[in-house]
């Protein structure tokens, strides 16, 4: 009962959060989830335009399938976001900040991309993405001291992406 | 004089879950120095507001360390020696839903 009490008090005025700060899953980083995740929304985007072109009714079967790839879009969007979100707000610290100024921009031009993908079916929004993402890599990987490359994706839409060189 | 706050992360589990309260005063800190096991709240430069363990006090250098209960919570080795006035209380009670 008390419990309930607080929990409506917290409702209305917001309690104070005090962290009970754990390395699950902090111990483990990766901006690899968001990279894919943001190639996946361009994937979507490729799918939802190939289904367009097909022509045909636009029966049961063509709904289902458009909004399968809606739904992923959609996910993966918000997914991509929120590991980038994870990274910037957990692991970069004041000093990688201080290294990398321009983080907290790329972070919020992100956020915004992001949206605007879930948004839009617009691929030129989605490649934007995957492009910010990539410059976080960029900046994650750095701020960890390890070179990065650029390389094709293995597999569609076989965009360039940013990886560790370990 | 008394604080409530609400907990996030796991650090604690499984007695401190995500979501519980807690209400912590620094009063108890006005008639004896903290002991090891009690759980503190105290300010962390670069973690900000946590809450802890108290793993061990050095009464000389009026330090002491943290742990977590969970086995990959961040504790005194990323943390550091805790000051005695970072404590902002002590953990009187937990408020926490039926488990």
């Amino acid at each position: 009962m008390i419990y309930r009490f607080l929990n409506n008090i917290d409702r209305v005025l917001t309690v104070e959060r005090v962290d009970a700060h754990c390395d699950i899953p902090c111990g483990i980083y990766d901006p690899i989830i968001a990279q894919i995740a943001a190639l996946t929304v361009v994937r979507m985007i490729d799918l939802m335009t190939d289904l367009d072109n097909k022509g045909g009714d636009k029966n049961k079967e063509y709904i289902n399938s458009m909004s399968r790839y809606v739904a992923i879009k959609e996910e993966h969007a918000e997914k991509a976001k929120a590991e980038v979100r994870v990274i910037w707000g957990d692991f970069l610290k004041a000093q990688h900040l201080e290294k990398y100024p321009n983080t907290h921009a790329l972070v919020h031009q992100i956020m915004q991309l992001g949206s605007k993908t879930r948004q839009t079916a617009d691929r030129e929004i989605a490649l934007q993405l995957v492009d910010a993402i990539n410059q976080f890599a960029e900046i994650f990987w750095g701020a960890k001291n390890i070179p990065t490359k650029r390389a094709l994706a293995p597999y569609a839409p076989h965009l360039e992406l940013v990886y560790p060189v370990l | 004089m008394l604080h409530i706050y609400r907990i996030r992360g796991h650090s604690l589990e499984p007695e401190y879950q995500p979501g519980d309260f807690v209400i912590a005063s620094k009063i108890p800190f006005f008639f004896h120095t903290p002991k090891t096991g009690e759980v503190v709240i105290f300010a962390h430069a670069e973690y900000g507001l946590l809450i802890k363990h108290i793993q061990s006090v050095d009464t000389t250098t009026k330090q002491l360390t943290v742990m977590g209960t969970h086995p990959y919570s961040v504790d005194s080795r990323q943390l550091g020696a805790i000051a005695l006035h970072q404590i902002i209380g002590k953990v009187l009670w937990h408020i926490h839903p039926k488990r």
